[in-house]
């Protein structure tokens, strides 16, 4: 009796220090962070409000405004990143390619540099004082038209390399057979990377859209960072609106009522795009086969 | 005669084909190569820069050009300035970061294994609805709950502390869901089960028969949680306000912050002091992944691969 009770506790005594540490560290916070979004404060004391937050948070435009913004660097920044990543690992996995270790550690590095630092080496690069040439070409990295553009440059020198080794581990676990099947063929390398390697590299490609996207809607270190060198709109990315909401105007309900907002709609986002593409993969095989049975 | 003639006639024909082949797959070679070069480039400039930058004096870092290296390097000057700023804080800083990612890094891997092997070996009521959850999370923003979390650890005295910093990331999710996988595919079963016929008591079984077996793994996921705590700035900024217990990158950012203010900018050598103060906390990073490069990427090509 006593011996089952204790097989049946067991696995629960193995999970239990990770589950304590978990529901008090993350799923407690996003439970309190929804409770306080319920209240306002008003001279220190707090009023249940119900869902007023959220109701001022829809008409909330700066927010909104963040929300746009960062969307819209999530799209460039995603776009440039992982296609530079592809063509990184494509070119890789060609025979041509020469020093190839070399190369996979260099675009890699980045990896291990902290953001913080990222930023501030680029910020440096960027900021006039410190740089001769931009003075000579009136090129200002950190004015507003172009500072977009800037901190996709830092996040993309970060990532790249990170994304382009997922799709060579992808690549690596292909057998060569298929290779030298499409060779046989007559497929060139060019052929290759577009009928074979990419179809293949699919389900990462589609893992890593996902990921870029999350980490672009957390984005704050780069343009907090940069707030040293230039002046940064706050409602530049929802992070930078909220940290500030929290700590410059200590307003916690509503910095938590936007947290929460920004979870919900990044999930919503990411399970969208993971429906379209599972949904868009199936028609595109469907596609495949009949066109393969027509042939035959 | 004749055979020297057929031979000169095989030779001409089979020449021009091979040499065609050949010049094209150098082009082409010399092309591919030349822009990894180029890209190469482009991923090394800030750290040759910072290599660069951090022989200059304040004067010298406006002055020159910024890939030009000056006639008399003051690398030592400007790591003097560092290590003596302000009492030595920022060995203070860097013991620091040591701490959290050490610290973070060991209890990821002792909890996370622990309750990856609960989850890939045993079968209970609950055991799939636990995974899922934990699987789900990984999907939340890490960032979303760093406000909420200063506000929970408020009242268990918790902020602006090192276990403030360190509880919160020891819970990964990732951790979890890449050691379940490892253990369910590499620990055999048989070698569970004849260590329970042996006697052994099943925290014995864990930490005889199947800690060892999975050591790959956990120099992996050690990596991985180190480089991601030592990397971390949000959740330190939102937690510390103590600069004596601040990490590396909330260090150098408040040093950054500084420069905004003219007067700090007129007292103290702030751009050595961030450049080189920053050159300090990337190299330990780089080297270390130049030696350790294998260990992460399969940690994060089977975690992510897989998923």
């Amino acid at each position: 009796m006593d011996s089952s009770l204790g097989k049946r506790l067991s696995p629960w005594s193995f999970l239990l220090p990770f589950l304590l540490l978990f529901t008090a560290f993350l799923i407690v916070p996003l439970l309190y962070a929804f409770y306080t979004s319920l209240f306002i404060h008003r001279m220190g004391i707090a009023y249940f409000v119900g869902f007023q937050n959220y109701l001022n948070a829809f008409r909330d435009v700066a927010f909104w405004g963040s929300i746009v913004n960062v969307m819209k660097y999530a799209v460039i920044q995603g776009v440039i990143m992982l296609a530079l990543s592809l063509a990184l690992a494509l070119l890789l996995d060609t025979k041509f390619a020469r020093f190839k270790a070399f190369f996979r550690l260099v675009y890699f590095l980045p990896y291990a540099v902290p953001g913080v630092f990222a930023s501030i080496m680029w910020g440096f690069l960027y900021s006039k004082p410190l740089d001769p040439l931009l003075q000579a070409i009136h090129f200002d990295p950190l004015a507003s038209g172009a500072f977009l553009y800037s901190i996709v440059n830092i996040a993309t020198w970060e990532w790249a390399g990170y994304n382009m080794t997922l799709y060579m581990a992808s690549l690596t676990g292909v057998s060569a057979d298929i290779y030298e099947a499409a060779k046989m063929d007559g497929c060139n390398e060019m052929q290759l990377a577009w009928y074979i390697k990419i179809p293949l590299l699919r389900p990462t490609i589609v893992m890593t859209i996902i990921l870029s996207f999350i980490g672009s809607m957390q984005l704050f270190n780069e343009p907090f960072l940069l707030e040293a060198l230039t002046p940064v709109s706050q409602t530049f990315a929802p992070n930078l609106d909220i940290y500030n909401m929290a700590f410059s105007l200590t307003n916690l309900p509503y910095a938590a009522t936007l947290s929460v907002l920004l979870g919900l709609i990044t999930i919503l986002i990411s399970v969208i795009v993971m429906v379209l593409t599972r949904f868009l993969g199936r028609t595109a095989e469907r596609r495949q086969t009949t066109a393969m049975a027509a042939g035959v | 005669m004749m055979e020297l003639k057929v031979e000169n006639k095989r030779a001409t024909l089979g020449r021009p084909a091979l040499h065609k082949v050949s010049v094209g797959k150098i082009i082409v070679t010399v092309f591919v190569t030349l822009i990894l070069a180029i890209l190469a480039c482009y991923f090394l400039i800030p750290v040759i820069w910072i290599l660069i930058a951090s022989t200059k004096t304040q004067a010298q870092l406006s002055s020159t050009g910024i890939f030009s290296i000056p006639a008399h390097l003051a690398l030592w000057e400007n790591l003097k300035l560092v290590f003596t700023y302000s009492g030595g804080v920022y060995v203070r800083w860097f013991v620091n970061s040591i701490v959290y990612a050490g610290c973070v890094a060991v209890l990821t891997c002792v909890v996370c294994s622990m309750a990856g092997y609960a989850l890939a070996k045993h079968r209970f009521r609950g055991r799939d609805v636990t995974f899922y959850l934990i699987l789900a999370s990984m999907m939340i923003p890490g960032t979303v709950t760093a406000i909420p979390l200063f506000v929970v650890e408020q009242p268990l005295h918790l902020v602006d502390t090192y276990f403030g910093v360190i509880f919160p990331l020891i819970a990964s999710p990732f951790g979890v869901y890449f050691l379940r996988i490892y253990i369910r595919d590499v620990v055999p079963n048989e070698l569970i089960e004849a260590s329970k016929v042996d006697g052994a008591s099943e925290r014995r079984t864990f930490w005889r028969i199947v800690l060892p077996i999975i050591r790959p793994a956990l120099s992996t996921l050690f990596l991985i949680s180190f480089i991601g705590t030592w990397n971390n700035f949000f959740l330190p900024l939102v937690l510390l306000h103590s600069q004596s217990l601040y990490p590396l990158p909330v260090g150098i950012e408040s040093l950054l912050s500084l420069i905004n203010t003219a007067a700090a900018n007129q007292t103290l050598p702030l751009y050595q002091l961030v450049i080189t103060g920053s050159l300090i906390s990337i190299l330990p990073m780089i080297i270390g992944f130049i030696i350790f490069r294998k260990h992460i990427v399969t940690g994060l090509t089977q975690g992510s691969v897989k998923l």
